[in-house]
C-alpha cells in the first residue's frame, strides 16, 4: 500500500538505497522461515483458519505500531502506548457498560468509540505537549505518563475486568463488512491514511523534517510545536482505536490489555526500516514489523512455549531490532 | 620522504572520490592541499590518517611501505590529526579530552597534575588560553578548535595533518595558529594543511597540491602560487573577480531596529536601518553580539527592548514563522545545525519556509509538483551543483549545501534578508556565486543586512558598516569612511583608544586581510 501511496503523481522521494531494499526482502524472507519453521513443527500453523488468525492479531498491531512510528519519525519515543491500551480499554468500557445498563444499545458503541478516541487524543496531547512545549526527553515524558496511566487503569477499575459490554459492541470482534475482517480494514485505513499524510500533507512532511533537525524547522518557519504535538495526537488517537478493537474481540475492558504492546510496537517499527534517530521512514515498515512480530508470537503460542519464556525471545527480537538500528546508523554514517 | 602515496584510488558506488593520486610530504615542510568541496581533500586525508583505506595505491611512511593503514597504527607512526569534524567528549574536562585514550597514570592511577602540566607546556606553545577544567560542552566552536589541535600536538607527532583548523577561529586566534604551524615546520613536522582561504595559503605553504573532482591537478611551489592561479587550478575556469560589481540604490527603509536589548544582555541598544537597495554589513570579532542581532529580529532571542519595523510595518519579532510572513528571512551561520535536514531530500530543507504559502501547502495539502518546481528553479538561479533536488542534503559539499538554504529566500516575497556569515567554510568558487546571488537581490530592490566575521566581504558588499564591540554599536561608516582600518580599530571598542592597543592588535590583523 505504501509503494502506491508514495509513487504517484511523481513524487520526489530520497533515493533508495540498495540498503532499504535489501532490508525490506531480509525481514520479509525471515517471516516466511520463521513461518515455515513453526508450520513444520505444528501443522496447525499453515491451515487457513490460523492464517486468518495471524492476519486479524497482525492488523491490531500493525495500528499501534503506526503509531508508534509515526512518533519514533519525530525522533520521539512512545513508551507511554501500553498503558495507555490499558486505560483507553477501562474508560470505554465503563462508559459502554454505564449507558448500556441504562438501555443504550448502539448509541453506547458509539460513545464508547468517541471517548476511546478522546481520551487517546488526550493522553497523546499530554505527552506531545511536555515534548514540544516542555522541551523533555519523551523518554522521560512517556515513561512517567506509562506510569500514570498504569495506575489509573489499574485503580479506576479496581484491578477487575470491566463487563458486561454490550452485545453490539463485542459483535465487531466478528463483524466483516466486504467480507474484511473490521480490525483489518480498520489497520489498513489508518496505514494508507498515515502514509498519505506522511507524503502529500504538510504535517507529514513536518513530521519527517522535525524527527531529521527540529531546530531547522523552527528556523525554517514552520509551526514546529503544533505538528509535534499533532504527532503525538494521532499516535494516541490511533492506540485508541486500537485499543477500543482490542476491547471489542476480548469482550471486557481489561486493566492490563496493553502488556507488552509497547516493545512490540517498538521492536516491530524498527524491525521494518524505521530509524531510531528519525527523519525517516514510511508505514510499510510498520506493516512488515508487525507481520513478524505477530508470526513469532503466534508460532510459539502453537508451539506450546511458555508464555514468560516467549517474553525472553520478544526481548531478544528488541535487542536484534535496536542493534540493527546501530548498524544503519553506522551504515550512513 | 616522510609520507608518499602513489597512485591511490577511492571509489564510491557511483563516485570516483580519488584518482591515481600522487602526495608526499617531506620533514619540515607545509604541504598545503587545496581544491574545492567534493574535490577529495577529505577522503584523501581519510586515507593518510587511516581512516580510510584506499582502493588502490600504496603508502610509505619514512620510506617504509605501510600496508592497512589504521588510525591506531597511524598514531603510533606519529601521524597526528585534526578534523573538522570535533572529536572531543562534551561531558568531560578540556584536559581529559585532550589526553582521551593516552592518559598519563602513576601506580596505575590517572596523574592528573602531571597531565596538567604536559597540557599546559601545549598550551602555552599554541597561545591558547584555555581553562583546563572547562567542560568541553560549555566552549565556543573556536575554543573546541583549539582544544582539538591541542589534542593533537600532546603526542610528538612527525606528521601533523590540519583540515581547515583556522575556519572557526577568529582573525587573532587563526594568527596564533599560524604561527605554531611555523615553529612545528622549524622543528621538522611534516605538516599537510588542508584549507579554502588564500591568504593562509600564502602565508605558510611550501607547496601545494591542487585536486579537482578526485584527479590530481597539479603540485606547485608556494612561491609560484598567485591568487589567479590557484583559483583557476581549482576551478579550472578562470574567475574574474571575487566580488560582484553591485550598485546600491538606497530608498525607503526596509528594516529599522530602534534600541534593540536582550533580556540576557548580550545585546543593548541596537540601532539600526537598512534601506531597500542596499546591502548594510555589520562587522565585529566573534563574540560581539553581531549574530544576535539578526537572531533577535528574526525572533529567535528574547528581547527586553526594542522597535523593530519591516517594511514600514511595526513588529514584535517572536518566531520565525512569524517574521517570514512580516517578509524577512535570517539564514542562520551554522547551516548543518540550523539550517538543514541533513539526511531528507534537498527540496525539502529549500522549501520548509514557505509551505504556508497558499500554491505550495497552505492548505495542509502538499502541492508537491509546484514545489518541485519552485525549488528547481530556485537552485538552477543559484547553480546548485549537482542539480539533483531529491539527493539528501547530507551528499552535498559545503557551498552546496549552503545555497539549498538559500534557496528559502527565492521561494516567497521577503523585503529583508540577513545573511549571517554566507560564506564560512565554502570553496571560492561557491562565494562567488552567493555574492552574485546577493548583489541581485540588492539590485531588485530588497534590504539586505550582511553579518560576517569575514572583513574582506563586508568591505566589498556594503554600502554602509556598523561595527560592533561587546553587544552595542560602536561605529557607523560610511562612503570613503568605509575602509580597514577604520573597521578594525572598532573592533576592540571606543574610537578614542584606537590608537594604543587597538592599533597594535589591527595592525596584527591587517596583515591577514585579502589582497
Amino acid at each position: 500500500m505504501s509503494n502506491a501511496a508514495t509513487t504517484r503523481g511523481g513524487a520526489v522521494r530520497p533515493t533508495r538505497s540498495p540498503l532499504w531494499i535489501v532490508e525490506r526482502g531480509i525481514l520479509a524472507l525471515l517471516t516466511v522461515v520463521v513461518f515455515a519453521g513453526f508450520a513444520i513443527h505444528s501443522p496447525v500453523m499453515a491451515t487457513n483458519a490460523n492464517i486468518a488468525n495471524i492476519l486479524v492479531q497482525t492488523s491490531y498491531l500493525a495500528i499501534f505500531a503506526a503509531a508508534q512510528a509515526l512518533v519514533i519519525m519525530t525522533r520521539g519515543f512512545d513508551l507511554s502506548l501500553g498503558s495507555a491500551v490499558s486505560t483507553v480499554s477501562i474508560l470505554c468500557a465503563l462508559t459502554m457498560t454505564t449507558l448500556a445498563a441504562q438501555g443504550a444499545g448502539v448509541s453506547a458503541v458509539l460513545a464508547g468509540l468517541v471517548v476511546a478516541l478522546a481520551a487517546g487524543g488526550a493522553i497523546g496531547g499530554l505527552n506531545g505537549f511536555f515534548v514540544a512545549w516542555g522541551g523533555i526527553n519523551p523518554f522521560i515524558v512517556t515513561l512517567g505518563s506509562m506510569n500514570i496511566l498504569l495506575t489509573l487503569s489499574t485503580t479506576i477499575s479496581g484491578g477487575f475486568p470491566v463487563a458486561p459490554l454490550p452485545e453490539a459492541f463485542r459483535a465487531l470482534a466478528y463483524a466483516e463488512p466486504a467480507g474484511i475482517p473490521l480490525s483489518v480494514l480498520c489497520a489498513a485505513l489508518a496505514l494508507v491514511g498515515l502514509q498519505i499524510a506522511l507524503s502529500r500533507t504538510v504535517f507529514g512532511r513536518a513530521v519527517l523534517l522535525i524527527g531529521s533537525n527540529a531546530r531547522a524547522t523552527i528556523m525554517g518557519g514552520m509551526a514546529y510545536r503544533f505538528h509535534l504535538v499533532s504527532a503525538y495526537v494521532v499516535c494516541s488517537a490511533l492506540v485508541g482505536l486500537g485499543a477500543f478493537l482490542m476491547t471489542a474481540r476480548t469482550g471486557s475492558g481489561e486493566p492490563n490489555l496493553g502488556g507488552n504492546l509497547t516493545l512490540e510496537t517498538i521492536a516491530a517499527a524498527v524491525l521494518g526500516g524505521i530509524r531510531l534517530r528519525g527523519g525517516q521512514g514510511d508505514m510499510l515498515a510498520p506493516l512488515l514489523g508487525a507481520v513478524f512480530v505477530t508470526v513469532l508470537s503466534n508460532g510459539m503460542n502453537l508451539a506450546g512455549i511458555d508464555g514468560y519464556l516467549q517474553g525472553v525471545f520478544l526481548g531478544l527480537v528488541i535487542i536484534a531490532a535496536l542493534s540493527l538500528d546501530r548498524l544503519r546508523s553506522k551504515a550512513s554514517a | 620522504m616522510l609520507l608518499q602515496a602513489t597512485g591511490i584510488s577511492k571509489i564510491y558506488p557511483g563516485v570516483t572520490a580519488l584518482d591515481r593520486i600522487d602526495f608526499d610530504l617531506k620533514a619540515g615542510e607545509v604541504h598545503v592541499l587545496f581544491g574545492e568541496n567534493g574535490a577529495g581533500k577529505s577522503t584523501m586525508i581519510g586515507i593518510l590518517s587511516g581512516l580510510r583505506s584506499p582502493d588502490s595505491g600504496s603508502l610509505a611512511v619514512n620510506d617504509r611501505p605501510v600496508r592497512n593503514l589504521d588510525p591506531q597504527k597511524a598514531r603510533e607512526m606519529g601521524i597526528a590529526a585534526v578534523f573538522q569534524e570535533f572529536s572531543l567528549v562534551p561531558s568531560l574536562s578540556v584536559l581529559d579530552n585532550i589526553f582521551l585514550g593516552r592518559e598519563i597514570t602513576r601506580f596505575g592511577r590517572i596523574d592528573r597534575r602531571a597531565m596538567a602540566r604536559r597540557a599546559r607546556v601545549v598550551l602555552d606553545e599554541l597561545g591558547y588560553d584555555i581553562p583546563l577544567h572547562a567542560m568541553v560542552a560549555g566552549l565556543s566552536r573556536a575554543h573546541m578548535q583549539m582544544v582539538e589541535i591541542a589534542k593533537a600536538l600532546i603526542v610528538d607527532a612527525c606528521v601533523l595533518i590540519l583540515d581547515e583548523p583556522t575556519a572557526s577561529l577568529t582573525d587573532s586566534e587563526a594568527d596564533q595558529l599560524l604561527a605554531v604551524v611555523h615553529r612545528l615546520r622549524e622543528r621538522g613536522v611534516g605538516i599537510i594543511y588542508v584549507s579554502h582561504r588564500l591568504r593562509e595559503i600564502r602565508a605558510l605553504a611550501d607547496r601545494i597540491t591542487v585536486l579537482r573532482s578526485g584527479t590530481l591537478v597539479g603540485t606547485i611551489t608556494g612561491v609560484d602560487a598567485t591568487e589567479e592561479r590557484l583559483v583557476e587550478m581549482m576551478t579550472g575556469r578562470k574567475i574574474d573577480a571575487l566580488f560582484p560589481e553591485m550598485r546600491h540604490r538606497p530608498k525607503e527603509v526596509g528594516l529599522a531596529v530602534e534600541g534593540l536589548s536582550l533580556a540576557d544582555g548580550r545585546l543593548t541598544d541596537i540601532a539600526l536601518t537598512v534601506r531597500r537597495g542596499e546591502a548594510v554589513g555589520i562587522a565585529g570579532l566573534v563574540g560581539c553580539g553581531k549574530s544576535e542581532v539578526g537572531r533577535a529580529v528574526f525572533g529567535v532571542e528574547r528581547l527586553s527592548a526594542g522597535r523593530v519595523t519591516v517594511g514600514g510595518r511595526a513588529v514584535r519579532p517572536r518566531s520565525p514563522r512569524q517574521m517570514l510572513r512580516e517578509g524577512l528571512c535570517y539564514f542562520p551561520s551554522d547551516r548543518n545545525a540550523e539550517g538543514l535536514a541533513l539526511e531528507r531530500p534537498i527540496v525539502e530543507s529549500c522549501s520548509m519556509a514557505a509551505l504556508d504559502l497558499p500554491h505550495l501547502g497552505g492548505s495542509g495539502w502538499l502541492r508537491r509538483s509546484a514545489e518541485n518546481a519552485r525549488v528547481a528553479e530556485a537552485m538552477k538561479r543559484l547553480a546548485l551543483r549537482p542539480p539533483a533536488i531529491t539527493a539528501p542534503v547530507a551528499s552535498l559539499s559545503g557551498g552546496n549545501r549552503q545555497k539549498v538554504m538559500l534557496g528559502r529566500g527565492l521561494l516567497r516575497d521577503l523585503d529583508v534578508y540577513i545573511f549571517d556569515e554566507p560564506t564560512v567554510g565554502i570553496d571560492v568558487g561557491a562565494k562567488v556565486e552567493v555574492y552574485r546571488f546577493i548583489a541581485d537581490l540588492v539590485e531588485a530592490g530588497a534590504a539586505v543586512l550582511i553579518i560576517s566575521s569575514e572583513l574582506p566581504e563586508i568591505l566589498a558588499l556594503s554600502n554602509r558598516i556598523y561595527v560592533m564591540h561587546e553587544g552595542r554599536i560602536v561605529r557607523e561608516l560610511e562612503g570613503k569612511d568605509a575602509t580597514e582600518a577604520n573597521v578594525l580599530t572598532g573592533f576592540f571598542g571606543r574610537e578614542e583608544r584606537a590608537h594604543a592597543p587597538a592599533a597594535h592588535a589591527a595592525g596584527a590583523v591587517e596583515v591577514r586581510a585579502w589582497a
